[in-house]
């Protein structure tokens, strides 16, 4: 008995011990120390999805293996569960999570965010034959709205008083007004200019008018010193023109945050 | 894009996450019965500490979901130590989901284990020792082939379980088939707002089940000479 107590006093020393000396190192020299960045995304085209070749491209994609050149180290993209990105974080499985990320007062709440560097908007998804009715805010007060759980449309949809369905993804909430168990969806406009409409998988859904505008940053861990490593190099990236040529190869070119 | 077009992609999309669950399926038996037959073995000891512990423990592993084991192996090590325990990338998670499947059935291949070896009537063991057998001859020579018969139903059902379990991996972003499948939703690869896919994946499940169901039923015929 005296044995497994001292092993298991031995293994809370180590344990604070190892919690002390994590704690001293800057979050910009433990990614260099181990050489590798982890950017955590998701399949979200245009901002991170697969080419042909299963290489990772996107506007995302592309401007972190620039940001990581930048830090002279390499890059690994790890697809993660988007319910559990605070988790990967703080549980250093990944080191940022970059992928289109609506900078709501709940992820600044969660992460070190960088500033913004693309302009999203909160847009209503509707069937193609009723959206045309919805063209005021009173139009959708009967409505029943599909929203992704911890969204900014779901904030947005509260907020207008609307009944909201919570589901898992914004997918999902796109599925709903499909199968006609919602009436419409708030979604992010960047990703419903990609995925609605004539030959995508949703033709007979349209885009509605926009509700509430906000914008895409890059979430670092709590206390980081990366997120202002990452403000640095994206003032460089749009002073040189990077950041335009980047955004105009996916078609992004006027979403982008000029400044 | 029309389904024909659809189809190769989402195929080789589907096989390539269905082989990690098969392969995350043989790991797990492979590590959890071995395991679960020395849970069994500390529990049926003389030594009441050793019985207690592996009494908790089972009942900590039967008693909480598996999900909860998952998230914890996997986050953990990082959130608490702020050193990550397992490699980056998708082979770090797919050990921790190992680790995490092999601990949580080798706590119900124990019970089903102790149940096995428990039902062979004391009678038999008296008889060995009246004959002059040492207690492992008698375990290995006259009790296992007739506890492997007992526990032969039971232990099906387990692992047919256990093939649908693996689908819970994917809450640590382990990509087997579900989430093969659930990519198509969202859009992968060109498709978007594909709901066919994910429903398809059940496929895959009834055709494992399916041979596994016949593997049984076939391995109880062939024990089935003492009748």
């Amino acid at each position: 008995m005296k044995k497994i107590i001292a092993l298991l006093l031995c293994l809370v020393l180590l344990a604070v011990s190892s919690l002390a000396l994590a704690e001293s190192e800057s979050d910009k020299a433990y990614v260099t120390g181990k050489g590798k960045i982890v950017v955590g995304i998701t399949d979200f085209e245009p901002m991170d999805y697969k080419n042909e070749n299963g290489e990772w491209i996107g506007f995302d994609a592309d401007l972190a293996r620039a940001f990581a050149a930048y830090l002279g180290v390499e890059i690994e993209f790890q697809e993660i569960d988007w319910d559990n990105k605070v988790l990967e974080l703080t549980g250093k499985n990944i080191d940022c999570v970059w992928n289109g990320m609506s900078l709501t007062d709940e992820v600044k709440a969660a992460m070190s965010c960088s500033k913004a560097y693309m302009n999203n908007a909160q847009v209503i998804v509707a069937p193609v034959a009723k959206v045309a009715d919805y063209t005021t805010v009173e139009s959708l007060s009967s409505l029943v709205f599909a929203v992704e759980s911890g969204s900014s449309g779901e904030s947005v949809v509260r907020d207008l008083g609307c009944q909201a369905n919570a589901v898992q993804s914004q997918a999902a909430a796109l599925m709903e007004v499909a199968s006609g168990t919602s009436d419409a969806a708030v979604i992010d406009l960047l990703m419903a200019l990609a995925m609605v409409g004539e030959g995508t998988g949703y033709e007979n859904l349209a885009c509605g008018f926009t509700l509430q505008d906000d914008q895409y940053g890059v979430g670092f861990r709590p206390g980081s010193d990366l997120a202002e490593e990452l403000n640095t190099f994206l003032a460089s990236a749009a002073a040189d023109g990077t950041l335009k040529k980047i955004a105009d190869t996916y078609g992004l070119g006027l979403a982008l945050i000029a400044d | 894009m029309s389904f024909a077009d659809q189809l190769p992609i989402v195929l080789s999309s589907l096989n390539t996450g269905f082989l990690q669950t098969f392969r995350l399926f043989v790991i797990t038996l492979a590590g959890a019965l071995p395991l679960g037959l020395l849970l069994a073995m500390a529990e049926m000891s003389h030594l009441r500490g050793l019985r207690a512990i592996i009494k908790t423990l089972v009942w900590i592993v039967r008693g909480s979901p598996l999900m909860i084991q998952l998230l914890i192996i996997f986050y953990f090590p990082g959130l608490v130590f702020k050193t990550p325990l397992w490699s980056s990338g998708e082979s770090g998670r797919f050990a921790a989901a190992s680790v995490a499947f092999i601990i949580n059935y080798a706590c119900y291949f124990c019970e089903i284990f102790r149940g096995g070896i428990q039902g062979i009537p004391v009678g038999q063991d008296e008889a060995g020792l009246v004959l002059g057998m040492k207690p492992l001859q008698i375990f290995f020579r006259v009790k296992l082939l007739q506890v492997v018969k007992a526990i032969l139903p039971p232990m099906s059902n387990e692992i047919i379980t256990l093939i649908k379990d693996t689908s819970l991996a994917r809450i640590i972003a382990l990509q087997e088939i579900i989430w093969a499948g659930q990519s198509f939703l969202k859009g992968s690869q060109g498709i978007s707002g594909a709901i066919w896919p994910l429903f398809f994946t059940g496929i895959y499940y009834l055709a494992a089940t399916g041979i596994l169901t016949l593997l049984f039923s076939r391995a109880e015929k062939k024990l089935s000479y003492f009748r």
